[in-house]
């Protein structure tokens, strides 16, 4: 193998170096490269056959099918998208949680990134502890993550423990209607550590002087932060809110280990479009129903990340002249 | 503990520092650091803490957030009772070892093909692979778990393995990426000194490569090893759980009866979250030679 794609193209390779003016030869050369390009690229090319274009075609089908993957698929049209859309009350709870969860969670996330990026950017002792200990949460695996809290937020777990001490009668949480959401979001936001890291070190790129001339204007540290700091990073935000709520709107692991198993968890309190669509598939085989779900969940991400896109332009800070 | 070090710190001079008040640290600085340390600190403190707890602390719901016994027992504990925990950490080793082999093997020659090699339609192909990168997984994941049932890989690892055979979008954009940033002289004077494509890949880029495809390792083996959503569909078998998805079925199977074991859990949750700890201390220098937050912050 070695010795054969060695010998050929080499040959290839150094004939139109002597003789430019050979078309022949140089299309033979071209097409050479194109059959190795292929060659290598193959892998890619099946495995998006296979497991993404082939699929992706197979699930339109799929959800305009009613199908439990047993028998014969059973066409129906639209009107799997038509019952998730009018007759499904379940849906529309799970979508408006699943909105819930990243609306909040996400801006919230970033808010308090920037903030503690923008306390680690000052000349702090100890910042490679402080930023070690706010990061080490992100690399706890969620699956794990959330083993830890369904433990502090068990009713009498810690964190009523400590509300208690204060005086403070603590909910329920994960088995409370009202209090599982903030349940979750509070487990995201415990892994803020991810964007505070990421927000430093664009905070480190602002160049110095754009500071300097503020102080030399009589800016506060306050309005330098607010006129300096946060214009100059708006982009990376953009891309970590885009990239957030895109993850948010797929939220699983978390849901499932935290709200799931439990005798009285208020499961259509905390139900998202993920776990949604997993139990419509693997738990009652409605795999032309959960297809239709999974292209309303894109249409979702996809009209979110539009609106995103389209109000950029209000507040995104793109420095033209200088790189 | 210094776990990020990567970061380029620009020391400031003595004259910055007297003049621009904004990087002044101020004792409600450092109040605000320490707490929210501490804070974020607490859910891992605890969790050493219950898992060196014994039976009945646990049961009696006695434990405290600064660990007071020290049942190190516990971690051979899980190896050797009923709990298939050793059983659980051997089959993530095995799934996550093969998943990491198959992207490494794979995007490295696919995105060195894109970044280097011609071919009519080639660029069109790069936008399909750019616009793969936009397809939420689960409009593929009912179809895949078809494919895969009609293949009769149900319960086997083979789904969770057998695609990272097959690089994906990220991998080979990234690769991509990296290699249109070497020089191309270096392959071209390979070219001309004889080696053919596979040889300048294999022996030219490859060990420039490294870099990206040790993040890329480092990247696979984070979202194999915490994968739950994965083996959840594919595996029914206690013994073929990863260890992810074993500490949830603990934790969940026990609970109609009675409490489950959360010290036990605890260990286990340990147990998956040290690798990851140890693999970015180690690998962080490359995931900030490839400039992640920089570069994916260039795309948009």
């Amino acid at each position: 193998m070695t010795n054969l794609a060695e010998a050929a193209p080499a040959r290839a390779g150094a004939a139109p170096e002597r003789t430019p003016a050979r078309p022949a030869a140089l299309r033979k050369r071209r097409r050479r490269e194109a059959l190795w390009f292929y060659l290598f690229a193959s892998p890619w090319i099946i495995g998006f056959l296979v497991f993404l274009f082939g699929p992706m075609v197979a699930s339109i089908y799929l959800s305009l099918t009613d199908w439990d993957s047993f028998t014969t698929p059973n066409f129906v049209g639209l009107d799997n998208y038509r019952q998730l859309l009018t007759d499904d009350p379940v849906f529309w709870i799970a979508l408006k949680n699943t909105i819930y969860y990243s609306a909040v969670s996400v801006p919230l996330g970033l808010l308090l990134g920037l903030w503690l990026a923008n306390l680690l950017n000052k000349q702090v002792r100890a910042r490679k502890l402080f930023r070690t200990l706010i990061y080490l949460p992100t690399l706890v695996p969620l699956v794990a993550a959330a083993m830890v809290f369904k433990m502090v937020l068990a009713p009498s777990g810690p964190l009523n423990d400590v509300l208690g001490l204060a005086g403070i009668p603590g909910p329920t949480w994960l088995l409370d209607p009202t209090w599982v959401k903030p349940s979750l979001i509070l487990l995201s936001v415990w892994g803020v550590g991810s964007a505070t890291v990421l927000l430093l070190a664009a905070m480190k790129g602002i160049p110095r002087e754009l500071y300097e001339a503020a102080e030399v204007d009589g800016a506060s540290p306050t309005r330098q932060f607010w006129s300096i700091t946060v214009p100059q990073l708006t982009p990376i935000i953009f891309f970590n809110l885009v990239m957030g709520l895109i993850g948010a709107f797929q939220v699983f692991s978390q849901v499932y280990v935290l709200t799931r198993g439990q005798t009285q968890a208020p499961e259509e309190a905390s139900i998202t479009l993920v776990p949604f669509l997993f139990d419509q598939a693997f738990a009652f085989y409605h795999m032309g129903y959960a297809s239709a779900i999974s292209w309303l969940l894109f249409l979702v991400i996809l009209g979110f990340t539009l609106i995103a896109f389209r109000t950029a332009r209000k507040w995104v800070f793109y420095e033209t002249e200088v790189k | 503990m210094a776990v990020l070090t990567g970061v380029a710190v620009e020391r400031p001079t003595a004259r910055q520092t007297r003049t621009v008040r904004a990087f002044r640290a101020t004792p409600f600085t450092y109040a605000t650091l320490m707490i929210v340390s501490a804070v974020l600190s607490v859910p891992l403190v605890l969790v050493v803490s219950i898992a060196l707890s014994s039976d009945q602390t646990v049961n009696a719901n006695a434990f405290t957030i600064i660990p007071r016994e020290f049942h190190w027992e516990n971690f051979t504990r899980v190896f050797d009772t009923s709990l298939p925990m050793g059983r659980f950490l051997l089959n993530s080793v095995i799934i996550s070892i093969f998943a990491v082999a198959g992207q490494m093997l794979s995007s490295g020659l696919i995105g060195y093909a894109f970044a280097r090699l011609r071919a009519p339609g080639k660029n069109v192909l790069f936008m399909v692979v750019i616009a793969t990168m936009m397809i939420p997984t689960q409009i593929t994941m009912i179809p895949q778990f078809i494919l895969f049932k009609e293949l009769g890989w149900i319960n086997t690892f083979l789904p969770l393995i057998i695609p990272n055979f097959f690089s994906n979008g990220f991998n080979v954009f990234l690769v991509r990426q990296f290699v249109s940033r070497l020089p191309r002289e270096i392959d071209e004077a390979a070219m001309i000194d004889g080696l053919g494509f596979f040889g300048v890949y294999r022996r030219i880029m490859l060990p420039m490569l490294t870099p990206a495809l040790i993040a890329i390792g480092i990247f696979t083996l984070t979202y194999t090893w915490g994968d739950f959503m994965g083996p959840l569909i594919y595996l029914n078998d206690e013994s073929k759980m990863p260890l992810a998805l074993g500490i949830q079925y603990i934790s969940s199977t026990s609970a109609a009866m009675q409490a489950p074991p959360w010290n036990l859990v605890m260990v286990g949750s340990i147990l998956l979250t040290l690798p990851m700890i140890i693999v970015y201390y180690l690998g962080q220098r490359y995931l900030y030679e490839m400039d992640i937050s920089g570069g994916s912050a260039g795309v948009k």
